[in-house]
């Protein structure tokens, strides 16, 4: 489904990944674990196409993505959250996750201009849909009309969530879904996620602090340090591995 | 919401006039607008006409400035390109022969048409990047316009620097001769403006349109093209504009190149922030106050000064810093113009007398 | 080929004055990341207070005579003793203006200073930590007012004032054509370029450039490592307000005051995002191209050409190389 190869990606002097290649398994939660600075966040964003690699590729259904803009990959089928809540903080949340249905809308310039017609029609259909696939899915129908500013920090993160989902992804990307949550919101989350690759079958690729989480719900890890893959397997396979101990412990450990 | 906001299907909840008040206030500007031609007097049909002219125009400008979040300052320029393809391509019709009847139908599409070339050439390449390129661009390209028309050299076609005169409208043998005429064009064709861009934003273009002015890196990864969305957002905004300027060549019996300097730019923007950007009414509240300021104005200054010329010379700094004034207190004090303060007077009157404020 | 080079000289010279314009623009988006529409419009009041203190004053009644012009008896004698047009006689002349001259831009300096203070207290001020958005809306609105202030305050048009420095006719032999230069243009340019070098220098080493290059970086973190923002805000605008008084006042020289001395603030304008508005190098070259292609345009087409030269070599830029000549492309963080 979505697979990386030997990517590589500095700033200037700086490294942030070197020669990251695993594969993500379709309709399964695969984890990105490591300390701060390991390179998590620019692994995503060299998927999402925010940053270009400087070698090696990203692979998606088979075809070679790394060159595209991220608005194309996003249409192919990718989708993600950020690690600080990237939603568009003036509009409503029901608006919020409607931008989500955004590739999958067909509405042109003069359709919209007109309205009434297939604009409406669609329209109509695709707030329908949202209401039964994704707000009542996340719970969130109590706050639809509300707008971002006003929500708690996890309900936010709840309904970036709800954004991605209605973009109906092939994968999705969650950069630290419960970063900054207490441990009702994390289980919360964590429960959000396995019903997300359960019920929907999309493939999930997730970074993450919260061991416990990682180890709970994730069928494979990929552990990075300093910008290498150290480690790569099961959570049992990952969590026995030295290099990961020390990478997490120190050397003594 | 204290009283109901209760809707029984989303084809209910997606309503724009979603309350009476909403509702009665729309009928109430249409029913005036149609009768207006019959009962106001010249000079109200004068002002009313001028305020329809600027509200096209800075409908389109709050697109591109209220919701997408670019700053464009040039919007004038597109004005003066509107307008001076009225007498121009009348005179080419004129030469082949169509009948005066249809003319009307091929100058103002021809007037959005030929000059959509100059905002590609303008918005193209600022659109690429962020930040205020596209301010400095479209500043530059009303420079450079108003110096084409005003050049020697191209002044058998644009009147150079004494102008133009233009012609009537003739729809299909209806001469529009008179202001009350044209009044009734104007307003029917602001109505429909205002209508289309509000359907914009009930749809993906225009939802499109407010997450790039809001965070333009989340658009990209919900599949939003940056470019293909902003050259979008400038070309609607200008098309505004060239239809507010073939309007105000109709309109008018003579064109002048100073009518669309910077000044003008600076109005569209003035009336755009008083009102409140990035909201439908916004322009409307806007075009009111900026056309009424100038009248206000003179009317001040008959009383106060009779006919003594030193006074009355005032009357244009006092004008312009008045403008400047307005777009710097909304900015400072009510960001949201003067939409948000009607928007804030009608949740009062929905709840009251349950709440207050 | 003589005249290539007359224009050129004149391009030059006319290209060191923007970048000294420009300089005001740059330091007050180095600090504030508020690009300054109304900038031309500072400059105008600069020119207008330089008038006022180098004409108006001296010419009122109530002024001592040798405000207006000073000329003890060795002067006088020295003077009847002096052919036409002689260089001598043109530093005498500069002389006896003097004591206005130094009062005029005193004058428009102490002016300019307060008047960016005035404006940084109480539109920018307030709006510190708000969207950068809203300000650089403010500064449009700022056009407005000052040039409508300006109409209210100074009627007058096109005014001369005393040129800042003895204006020798300089003659010069180049490829057997002679080339003219003027003392007071070569002057206007030697403060031009010193200011200019003299504010990179303070932005580059001094502790308060240093102040002003760590608000640029990030407000917030400047904020809590002690430095005062708003001090950092209200030094630039004064930097860039007293610049822009020289400026004005070596304008006012070269063209007489008047209202379209506030345009030169949107040529400005496109040449700072032509060098890439934070690249005191890139402005530098864009000013001195800009100014050469005006002289360029002015030679073979005609003066009324030059003005539009800015507006369309910062089109034809932006087209080529989208982020300014030297300006660079953020890596941004998500």
């Amino acid at each position: 489904m979505l697979e990386v190869r030997d990517v590589h990606l500095s700033f200037g002097g700086i490294k942030a990944l070197q020669g990251v290649s695993f594969a993500a398994k379709p309709g399964e939660i695969t984890g990105v674990i490591g300390p701060n600075g390991a390179g998590k966040t620019s692994l995503f964003n060299a998927i999402s196409g925010f940053y270009q690699p400087d070698r090696g590729q990203v692979f998606f259904g088979g075809n070679d993505i790394s060159h595209l803009s991220p608005d194309r990959r996003a249409e192919m089928g990718i989708a993600r959250t950020f690690q600080n809540i990237a939603l568009f903080r003036g509009m409503t949340v029901l608006d919020n996750i409607k931008l989500g249905g955004h590739t999958r809308l067909r509405t042109g310039l003069w359709s919209a201009l007109s309205y009434f017609g297939p604009a409406r029609r669609e329209e109509l259909e695709l707030r329908r849909e949202i209401e039964e696939k994704v707000i009542d899915f996340l719970e969130i129908d109590h706050i639809r009309k509300y707008p971002i500013t006003i929500l708690p920090y996890g309900l936010q993160k709840r309904v970036e969530l709800g954004r991605a989902l209605a973009m109906q992804p092939k994968v999705l990307l969650l950069d630290e879904p419960v970063a900054g949550m207490n441990r009702e919101e994390t289980a919360d989350m964590a429960r959000f996620i396995l019903d997300v690759q359960e019920q929907f079958g999309i493939t999930v690729l997730l970074v993450e602090h919260d061991m416990h989480m990682v180890m709970d719900i994730c069928s494979h890890i990929v552990v990075l340090n300093f910008g290498q893959q150290i480690a790569s397997g099961t959570p049992a396979e990952v969590s026995g591995d030295p290099g990961v101990i020390e990478a997490y412990l120190g050397a003594a450990a | 919401m204290i009283t109901g906001d209760l809707k029984a299907t989303y084809a209910a909840d997606e309503r724009v006039l979603n309350n009476g008040y909403k509702q009665a206030f729309v009928l109430a500007m249409a029913a005036l607008c149609a009768l207006m031609p019959f009962i106001a007097n010249d000079y109200i049909i004068l002002v009313a006409s001028q305020m329809g002219i600027m509200l096209i125009a800075v409908v389109g400008v709050n697109v591109v400035i209220g919701y997408t979040g670019l700053l464009s300052l040039g919007h004038a320029a597109f004005m003066a390109i509107g307008a001076y393809s009225v007498p121009i391509l009348h005179r080419l019709m004129d030469n082949i022969g169509l009948p005066d009847g249809i003319m009307p139908f091929i100058a103002i599409p021809g007037a959005i048409a030929i000059s959509a070339i100059v905002g590609i050439i303008v918005g193209l390449p600022s659109l690429r990047v962020k930040g205020l390129y596209l301010a400095v661009a479209t500043l530059s390209a009303n420079f450079i316009i108003i110096f084409l028309i005003e050049l020697e050299a191209l002044a058998p076609w644009t009147g150079g620097l004494v102008g133009l005169n233009t012609p009537d409208p003739n729809i299909l043998g209806w001469v529009f001769d008179t202001q009350r005429e044209m009044f009734a064009l104007i307003a029917a064709l602001a109505f429909v403006t205002i209508l289309a861009i509000q359907n914009l934003f009930r749809t993906r273009v225009g939802r499109a349109f407010i997450a790039i002015r809001e965070r333009d890196y989340s658009a990209e990864i919900l599949g939003i093209s940056l470019f293909r969305y902003k050259l979008m957002s400038f070309a609607i905004s200008a098309a505004c504009c060239r239809l507010a300027g073939a309007l105000f060549a109709y309109f008018y019996a003579r064109i002048l190149p100073e009518q669309f300097e910077l000044a003008l730019s600076l109005q569209l923007v003035a009336a755009l922030i008083v009102g409140g950007m990035g909201r439908t009414m916004g322009p409307v509240f806007g075009v009111m106050i900026i056309v009424m300021v100038p009248e206000v104005l003179k009317f001040t200054f008959g009383m106060v000064a009779g006919g003594a010329a030193e006074v009355a010379q005032l009357r244009a700094p006092v004008q312009e810093i008045v403008f400047g004034l307005l777009i710097i207190f909304f900015l400072m004090f009510e960001p949201l113009g003067i939409n948000q303060l009607v928007d804030r007077g009608i949740r009062a009157l929905n709840r009251w007398p349950f709440a207050r404020g | 080929m003589g005249e290539f080079i007359q224009f050129t000289l004149n391009g030059l010279m006319s290209g060191a004055i923007y970048a000294l314009i420009a300089v005001g623009i740059v330091s007050v988006f180095k600090a504030t990341k508020v690009v300054n529409f109304a900038h031309g419009y500072i400059i105008m009041f600069g020119a207008y207070f330089y008038f006022t203190f180098s004409v108006i004053v001296p010419g009122a009644a109530w002024a001592p005579d040798w405000l207006q012009s000073w000329e003890p008896a060795w002067m006088v004698a020295m003077k009847a003793d002096l052919p036409m047009f002689s260089p001598m006689g043109a530093v005498l002349d500069w002389l006896s203006n003097l004591p206005r001259i130094i009062l005029g831009l005193a004058g428009a300096v102490i002016c300019n200073a307060l008047l960016g203070l005035l404006i940084e207290r109480t539109l920018m001020r307030p709006l510190i930590g708000q969207s950068t958005f809203a300000m650089i809306m403010i500064t449009v609105g700022l056009i407005s007012v000052l040039s409508g202030t300006k109409g209210l305050i100074w009627t007058a048009d096109a005014e001369f004032v005393p040129h800042i420095a003895p204006n020798t006719p300089i003659r010069l032999n180049l490829f057997d054509t002679p080339i003219f230069l003027f003392g007071a243009d070569l002057v206007n340019v030697a403060v031009a370029l010193l200011l200019f070098g003299a504010i990179v220098a303070m932005v580059r080493y001094t502790k308060s450039g240093v102040a002003i290059r760590a608000t640029a970086e990030d407000q917030s973190t400047a904020y809590s490592m002690g430095i005062s923002v708003p001090r950092v805000f209200s030094r630039a605008w004064v930097l860039a307000a007293t610049t822009g008084a020289i400026a004005g006042a070596i304008l006012a020289t070269r063209n007489g005051v008047s209202p379209s001395l506030g345009l030169f603030g949107f040529s400005v304008l496109a040449i700072v995002l032509m060098g890439g508005l934070d690249s005191y190098v890139g402005v530098f070259i864009a000013a001195l191209t800009v100014g050469f292609l005006e002289a360029m345009a002015q030679w073979q087409f005609g003066g009324e050409f030059a003005e539009v030269v800015p507006y369309i070599a910062v089109l034809v830029v932006i087209l080529i190389r989208p982020h300014g000549l030297f300006g660079q492309k953020e890596v941004e963080r998500i």
